[in-house]
């Protein structure tokens, strides 16, 4: 339960400027109690007008909190997509497909030269097959050829099992303990290539057992029926949907498949590789590695391409460009415009009950700028602590409880909520809570002192 | 929807019977309202609420509104659309001609006046394209263009019910014909002759390409590169509504050997009706020996990539109970304060004879009016997404899936779901308070 | 009469527009009080004499012509001005004593302080001065609500003297309440009075509060129609 709360406590102390960020936050908050002249009066009041009418401020507060959840979960969406997608200068992965057709298929011979970023001679850049390599080969099978729903389909990435680590994304979510475990897992596809890693929850939906042996039918590589035996999962995350395949067992089954059949050639002998990924330490690098590639003789035909990931998924994306901006542009914003107007309701009320209280304040000597803190600080408060709430609500709920929040956009199955959505929460309180009072204070600072005298008699 | 429609009829039911109460049990409604007027900040800045509930729903729904209409008009239910075994969208077909040549002479597949079979042989493939620099919005560098190699696209039109907007098919010649002679005019450069393939293009793609010239649609007569060779723009499709709108038709052979996809993925049959359709689709599945196919209605096809609007829909669905509770509780708060406000009236009506009944009906229906006002507003604020274009994907979710140019459409039942959900979020927020008020007592709240 | 002055007013004019309508409110009034003295206003409604009041106390601007208290001309201030000079220079009782229900008795007094610059000891130095001078002491802690209305009054006092200033003003301070509770309040002003030399100006209908100033002045229509000594001073 507290899983990732722990790992967010160890990413703030990991991370010098989240920790200086948060330490410094503090550090002025006291600063602002100890040397402003009744702070804690101000807070106080504020948090007593708040607790005045209960019903009001909880039915605030909690429609605030529903609001930041939906906003949480879009941004989180968004702000994915947008690490996912922007360039990165250091130490990035770039993918090499075929140039001009979707899906990409090359010949499974393009692979070892690929691997090494098309080195060829002196002076050119090595890629370091051991680690900064990986090859996809994507084998999709049935578990059943009788009934092929979508529960029986497992969808394999044909790789070398140790790669695995290695070369794929998202494996600085899990533990050391976690990935201690997953090298072990494929370890043993080394030895025995029949072994395949599959997700938690594709394991759940063919309802199969780790340890049990399941005879795949393949779609795509017709005839090319595999054995396997599920050695372990993923750690739960984004890889709960997935499966690994060891390469050598796909292209040992396609040789064998054109040495039975004499004569002819299995349609996807030349078309089983279908992505090279690359890991570069620079941009100048990736560059050199990219001209190395694309001039290359031996990539000919059919002709590669060679670009960095992020610019591989934003190409991807594109389809959702309209869908992602309706999610940033209208969806967001609006949610955002009515947690303000439901904090101004709220605070427009209170202050219309407290007109009177406002001008005895200003009798005694308030100035309106004063009285115009007081009615900001309150929405704010309200605002921010909903915020907050909410985004620890959100942080546990969606990533401890649920396993993250799925929503599939493109080859990403699962968000999980960022660290970052922890300031979310608050900054939105404030930002909508400042925004919705802003009239309803406004309003406060201009009520007339002549008023407390005005009489019922 | 058929969940969605009974909630709004027992919605539209008490929403009639409260104002038929209003009308007939002598309620003091236009007190209510006169209290609305007085306190207009207030009551605006609820309905305001309201508005922007409702409004972004409305844009939501209509986007997958727009997404269902367009594969209702994409598919026709005379047609049958023949996939590979085991394929699950065209991308992954593999239909070589020598096995399944034959199946366009199925008994149910409709012949045109020549006695030739209607029948549309496809390939589709997916090519990448750089944008220049210059048409690029973003960082987008490159754009998948979906191209569907046609062996005779006046055929095809006819079994997809697509016609020319402008321009003509692309000629099916033998060897060598399809390809003119074109000359290029390009920036800084001496005019040059080059040959390039006839296609003919969708309406959506031919504007989405138009900015790579300059344009802003390409149009007959108009040449662009795709991969590394050139293309001629014989014609342009009336595609608008169909997923055909974001695909590019060329000569099948070019695309054969272009992009070394030397089988079909796709042939769509045409037959008499719907009927003839799956008994023609059944009797492939069934008895068609050569080669192992899937065969469906092409309705029914449609249909299955239909599996990306319902996750939209649930996630709407989620989004919207969400906020509506934000709603709900924002009117409460009006309410509530309303009513505090107001006690002393409250005791007074109640003095001069009213029953606890009216006064609840009549607080009840504040509400409704206050968000039956907010939420109309917010239709006639999402209406205004009516008829644009937005670009989505649409998947069976099982890989694959198409690019599509998809236009907002935002209909009657839509504005009349969103007025009956506003006003089930006013129901819901203002009985509460209703009650409260019915319960106070005449006396003390006089005092 | 007291031989120092405090509040000079000279020439008084107010008048309010509606529409094309000019309202005089007070006219070409002056008067003045001297320290440590304990002034009532009477009036009928709508006599200026509330109007008079708030002008005095700086809560509203004169038209035109001249208010003096003390050093400062306060006729000419700006709101900003006026509220910093309110704070330091005046206290105030209201009819409906205005105490901030959310807060203490003790935090009601505190108020005014927490607009002045000085230390939290000081602060609180000062406020148990004034609710013991009221002799609310024990009830510090205790909220408006649980207060009667001669305790919240008393609250209504204590906060209007812990600032030290050199005017009080109240408008009908006993108007709300019982008579016995209203003559312990009236008391307690003629304390002020007497032991701290405090000014008090009092806006009341009622001719038994009225008959504890030392002095009563009378208006009608903006202007001041007569001028009573109180016969407890003659004695």
């Amino acid at each position: 339960m507290a899983g990732s709360f722990e790992k967010l406590l160890l990413d703030i102390l990991d991370d010098p400027i989240k920790l200086l960020g948060a330490v410094a936050g503090a550090v002025c908050l006291l600063a602002l109690m100890v040397f402003s002249r009744g702070i804690f009066f101000y807070l106080r009041l504020m948090f007593l007008n708040l607790r005045r009418n209960l019903v009001r401020t909880g039915l605030t507060s909690v429609a605030s909190m529903l609001l930041v959840f939906v906003v949480t979960l879009v941004w989180t969406i968004l702000w994915f997509l947008n690490i996912v997608t922007s360039e990165k200068s250091k130490d990035f992965k770039a993918i090499v497909s075929e140039k001009w057709q979707i899906p990409s298929q090359m010949p499974f011979a393009y692979q070892a030269n690929l691997s090494e970023g098309a080195y060829s001679k002196e002076g050119d850049y090595k890629i370091d097959t051991t680690k900064d390599s990986m090859t996809w080969q994507f084998y999709g099978a049935t578990i059943d050829p009788e009934k092929r729903t979508r529960e029986n389909i497992i969808f394999f990435f044909g790789m070398e099992p140790l790669k695995v680590t290695k070369m794929l994304d998202g494996m600085e979510e899990y533990s050391k303990e976690q990935l201690m475990e997953l090298e072990k897992l494929c370890a043993e596809m080394v030895k025995d290539k029949r072994k395949i890693i599959v997700g938690k929850e594709r394991l759940e939906a063919i309802n199969k057992r780790v340890g049990e042996r399941i005879k795949l039918t393949s779609l795509n590589y017709k005839g090319i029926d595999l054995e396997v035996e599920i050695v372990g999962s993923f750690p739960e995350g984004r890889y709960n949907q997935s499966a690994v395949l060891n390469r050598d067992y796909l292209n040992d089954a396609i040789d064998a498949y054109n040495r039975q059949n004499p004569g002819t050639k299995h349609p996807m002998t030349n078309k089983s590789l279908n992505l090279v990924w690359i890991r570069v330490p620079d941009s100048a690098t990736f560059q050199k590695v990219e001209k190395q590639i694309t001039e290359s003789p031996s990539f000919t035909s059919p002709a590669v391409k060679c670009e960095t990931a992020s610019s591989g998924i934003a190409t991807f994306l594109d389809a959702y460009r309209d869908l992602l901006w309706g999610l940033r542009w209208i969806l967001a914003p609006f949610i955002l415009a009515t947690m303000a107007l439901i904090i101004a309701v709220a605070i427009s009320i209170s202050v219309r009950e407290r007109r009177r209280e406002i001008a005895v304040m200003k009798v005694l000597g308030f100035m309106p700028y004063q009285v115009l803190i007081l009615v900001l600080g309150e929405a704010i408060m309200v605002g921010a602590l909903s915020g907050l709430g909410s985004s620890l609500a959100t942080y546990w709920m969606i990533n401890d409880y649920f396993g993250g929040l799925k929503f599939p956009i493109a080859f990403f199955p699962i968000f999980t909520i960022p660290s970052d959505a922890l300031w979310w929460g608050p900054a939105i309180g404030v930002g909508t809570g400042l925004a919705g009072s802003l009239l309803p204070s406004l309003g406060a600072c201009r009520v007339k002192v002549s008023e407390v005298f005005a009489r019922i008699s | 929807m058929g969940l969605l429609e009974k909630m709004s009829i027992v919605l539209g039911v008490i929403f009639a019977i409260t104002f038929l109460l209003a009308f007939v049990g002598k309620i003091p409604l236009n007190y209510n309202i006169r209290n609305l007027v007085v306190r207009w900040p207030i009551t605006l800045m609820t309905a305001m609420a309201f508005t922007l509930v409702v409004g972004v729903l409305i844009v939501m729904l209509a986007f997958v509104n727009g997404m269902y209409k367009l594969t209702e008009s994409s598919g026709h239910s005379e047609n049958v659309f023949v996939l590979s075994d085991g394929a699950t969208d065209e991308i992954f077909s593999n239909l070589g001609y020598r096995d399944i040549g034959e199946i366009e002479f199925n008994p149910g597949v409709l012949r045109d006046s020549s006695n030739k079979p209607l029948a549309s042989w496809e390939t589709y493939v997916i090519v990448n394209q750089p944008i220049p620099l210059h048409a690029r919005k973003g960082d987008r560098r490159r754009r998948f263009l979906q191209v569907r190699g046609i062996l005779d696209p006046a055929r095809s039109g006819i079994v997809h019910h697509i016609g020319l907007k402008s321009g003509v098919w692309f000629s099916t010649g033998d060897e060598g014909g399809g390809v003119r002679e074109v000359t290029l005019n390009e920036q800084g450069k001496e005019p040059r002759k080059v040959p390039a393939t006839e296609v003919v293009l969708g309406a959506g793609i031919a504007r989405e390409l138009g900015p790579d010239y300059y344009k802003t649609a390409l149009d007959a007569g108009d040449v662009f590169t795709m991969g590394d060779k050139y293309w001629y723009v014989a014609g342009v499709m009336d595609s608008a509504g169909s997923t055909f709108d974001s695909e590019i038709w060329a000569k099948w052979k070019t695309v054969a050997e272009r992009f070394g996809k030397e089988s079909y993925t796709t042939v769509v049959l045409k037959t008499r009706d719907k009927e003839a359709a799956s008994a023609t689709a059944v009797d492939l599945v069934k008895n068609y020996k050569k080669s192992a196919l899937q065969a469906y209605i092409e309705t029914d096809y449609y249909e299955r990539l239909n599996s990306t609007n319902k996750q939209f829909l649930v996630a709407i669905i989620f989004v919207a109970i969400i906020v509506a509770v934000g709603g709900v509780f924002g009117i409460m708060n009006t309410m509530f304060a309303a009513i505090s406000q107001r006690s002393k009236d409250i005791g007074v009506l109640r003095i001069i004879g009213f029953a606890p009944w009216q006064i609840l009906f009549s607080f009840f229906l504040e509400a409704i009016i206050l968000s039956f006002l907010g939420g109309a507003l917010g239709c006639l604020v999402g209406s205004f997404a009516d008829g644009f274009t937005a670009s989505s994907i649409m998947s069976s979710g099982a890989g694959g899936g198409k690019s599509i140019l998809l236009k907002l459409t935002v209909d009657l039942k839509m504005i009349l779901g969103g007025i009956l959900f506003s006003v089930a979020m006013g129901m819901v927020g203002g009985l509460v308070p209703a009650l409260g008020a019915m319960r106070l007592k005449p006396l003390e709240s006089l005092r | 009469m007291a031989s120092e002055i405090l509040v000079k007013v000279d020439g008084l004019t107010k008048f309010f527009t509606r529409g094309s309508e000019k309202i005089e409110v007070l006219d070409n009034l002056s008067l003045n009080v001297g320290v440590g003295e304990f002034l009532a206003l009477m009036g009928p409604s709508g006599s200026g004499k509330t109007t008079l009041l708030n002008i005095i106390a700086g809560l509203d601007t004169p038209s035109s012509g001249l208010v003096k208290v003390g050093e400062n001309i306060i006729s000419t201030m700006s709101e900003s001005q006026l509220a910093a000079w309110r704070t330091r220079h005046v206290g105030f009782v209201f009819q409906f004593y205005h105490l901030l229900p959310v807060l203490t008795a003790y935090e009601n007094v505190e108020l005014p302080l927490l607009l002045l610059p000085i230390s939290a000891a000081e602060r609180k130095k000062q406020v148990m001065t004034a609710l013991d001078l009221v002799g609310l002491t024990s009830r510090n802690s205790h909220r408006p609500g649980q207060l009667s209305g001669g305790q919240q009054q008393r609250v209504g006092i204590a906060r209007a003297i812990v600032t030290d200033p050199d005017l009080i003003v109240a408008d009908e301070p006993t108007g709300d309440l019982d008579s016995k509770s209203a003559e312990e309040i009236l008391d307690l002003m003629t304390l002020l009075k007497n032991s701290l030399r405090k000014t008090i100006i009092m806006v009341t209908h009622d001719p038994k509060a009225a008959s504890r100033a030392e002095r009563i002045l009378h208006l009608e229509k903006g202007k001041l129609v007569s001028e009573t000594i109180s016969p407890l001073v003659k004695t």
